[in-house]
């Protein structure tokens, strides 16, 4: 398996635990590899791997010069960090990739980079390279999308908004959804409130009795294939992470 | 004068939120106010109630002087090339794909965009307070990185290598790529991609003067403005503060506050250890204190949380009560930040 911390922010380190993580692969669990992305690396593998870059070519020249591209140009900076993990996966090493993907308003633009550039670009490798991307994030059959939403009111509606436009634009494999921090039931009820006096007890049930109303409804406007539960109290990302993978077993 | 306040924080933390109780707070105060979206999403006018954000701003029914408008990207951007170029020199980058992929599609196009936005609606002087509320993330940031990088653009790192260190006219422009260099970055990146862009770089550079002027004043904005950065006790988002602290410091902005959203009170920290005596039934007593455990639990990682972050930044930390329902309204939006002082605090 290998993991990808796609924006390179050290979120998913903490959360295995590791000190930090570089471009290379490191095992942190058996057969648990990560990696998180470093877009100056990403972008000499792209010109070397992926373009084939010729040797004698002044590779450094043309990577100073793509590196300026990667601000400038649309979909270049996104092209290259999502090439990565498709061709991660494309090179048959790991049973699966799993990537970290951006905040969702940001990841469409990624989604849509490869056919963005592969529309501007009139010829040549890039272009090739791009309709190749395109393709393999379209294909359900390699490319699979979770979007974890919580059972709140706006990340509910941005999650339906994204679903949306995934697919009328027919950007990769239609998601599927994954509810975090859902509250267990408390087995209280309403009228249970009038026999809890007015201190803490009664202020922290009238709460948990509000919060279980509201993600029930949020719950129910998305359809969601996994359910994981709200840690509270947990301090740390390892902690989290450990427990959910608990319990996320065998549906994913 | 126009003051502006500038919401930043991780995703899911409530910022609009923040941002719309903030604008109803001040609006309450007798100062006109206007809230400004640049998420994509269109979060502001689910918690403002109204039915669609445009670029426009829309006055808020039942506030005093609120309004609120969210950035369309690729609006702004004609109205910049609108007013920045030459009007033959406009036509064509209107027309040019790149210029419309760069303006629609990408986040850090937007973020210069809505500062450029933002600078607009300070200098027309309708309103007296502005509250931006910033994409999250990366984006957040990006928003105070965007006019830096707009120059840089302009400027033209890449242009320059492409075309040497003296700018040529248009013409001379395709005798370079006779250079070897370019014939092989032609060869292995489709070449007609190169020269496309080079035709759009040299178009927006004949805007470089005044866009270069531009960054700079809006650099200058952002620097005057209030930065708040909103968090929960959540492990992404105090990752986030932190980073937000350590970058922003590059671009010479401090945050003046911490918004701590979602808090639960303290008290139910000591009330989970005592003994509960008037509840009568058993198996409800047992539900009722296993639920205040839990949430005591949750309130100390939260309060911890607090404290660490107040004790490494040196700025006020403001606890914002977490409520459910999440606020509905108006009044509940003041509600939210009405305990806090920090419209008092922070002079508005």
């Amino acid at each position: 398996m290998l993991a990808i911390d796609m924006l390179g922010q050290a979120g998913l380190a903490t959360h295995l635990r590791s000190s930090s993580l570089g471009y290379d692969p490191t095992e942190v669990r058996p057969g648990l590899f990560a990696i998180a992305m470093n877009r100056s690396d990403a972008l000499d593998e792209y010109l070397k791997v992926q373009l084939h870059i010729p040797h004698s070519a002044p590779t450094r020249q043309i990577s100073a010069a793509l590196a300026a591209l990667a601000e400038t140009a649309p979909g270049v900076r996104e092209i290259i960090s999502i090439g990565k993990p498709i061709a991660e996966s494309a090179a048959g090493k790991w049973d699966a990739v799993v990537v970290d993907a951006p905040p969702l308003g940001q990841f469409q633009s990624y989604l849509r980079a490869p056919r963005t550039v592969a529309e501007l670009v009139p010829t040549g490798n890039v272009k090739r390279l791009a309709r190749g991307l395109a393709a393999r994030l379209q294909s359900d059959r390699l490319t699979a999308i979770r979007i974890v939403t919580t059972p709140a009111e706006l990340p509910t509606l941005e999650t339906l908004e994204a679903l949306t436009a995934i697919k009328d634009a027919a950007l990769g494999p239609e998601p599927t959804v994954i509810l975090n921090r859902v509250l267990a039931s408390s087995g209280m009820s309403k009228s249970d409130l009038d026999l809890l006096g007015d201190g803490s007890l009664q202020e922290a049930a009238t709460m948990q009795l509000h919060l279980e109303i509201e993600q029930d409804h949020w719950a129910s406007q998305c359809a969601h294939s996994i359910t994981l539960p709200y840690l509270l109290g947990v301090f740390t990302p390892g902690e989290v992470a450990e427990q959910l993978a608990d319990r996320i077993g065998s549906p994913l | 004068m126009t003051s502006t306040i500038i919401v930043t924080g991780a995703g899911g933390v409530g910022k609009t939120t923040l941002s719309a109780a903030l604008g109803a707070a001040i609006s309450q105060r007798g100062r006109s106010t206007l809230v400004l979206t640049i998420d994509p999403a269109k979060r502001l006018a689910d918690a403002l109630g109204i039915r669609e954000l445009n670029d426009a701003p829309t006055r808020i029914t039942g506030a005093q002087d609120m309004w609120a408008a969210m950035l369309d990207a690729s609006a702004s951007w004609e109205a910049i090339v609108h007013r920045y170029a030459d009007p033959e020199v406009g036509k064509r980058l209107l027309a040019n794909p790149y210029f419309q992929a760069l303006a629609e599609r990408f986040p850090a196009a937007q973020s210069y965009a809505a500062g450029e936005r933002m600078a607009g609606y300070i200098e027309t002087k309708q309103f007296d307070v502005i509250i931006v509320d910033t994409p999250p993330s990366g984006g957040g940031i990006e928003f105070f990185q965007a006019p830096a990088m707009a120059n840089n653009l302009i400027s033209g790192k890449l242009l320059k290598w492409l075309t040497g260190s003296n700018l040529p006219g248009r013409g001379l422009l395709y005798r370079f790529t006779a250079r070897p260099m370019l014939r092989i970055a032609d060869t292995v990146l489709g070449g007609p991609m190169l020269s496309d862009i080079t035709d759009f770089l040299l178009d927006l550079r004949t805007m470089h003067d005044t866009i270069s002027v531009r960054s700079r004043t809006i650099e200058g904005y952002l620097r005057q403005a209030t930065t708040i950065v909103a968090t929960t006790a959540d492990p992404t988002p105090i990752h986030e503060t932190r980073r937000f602290f350590n970058e922003l410091g590059g671009v010479d902005i401090k945050p003046k506050a911490i918004m701590f959203n979602r808090k639960l009170p303290g008290s139910w920290i000591d009330a989970a250890d005592r003994p509960i005596r008037d509840v009568p039934d058993e198996a409800l007593r047992a539900k009722a204190k296993a639920n205040l455990q839990a949430w005591a639990g949750e309130a100390r990682r939260q309060s911890d949380a607090a404290d660490e972050i107040s004790a490494r930044y040196h700025v006020p930390v403001y606890p914002i009560p977490w409520t459910s329902p999440p606020p509905q309204d108006l009044e509940q939006l003041r509600d939210l930040i009405a305990d806090t002082r920090i419209v008092e605090d922070l002079g508005f």
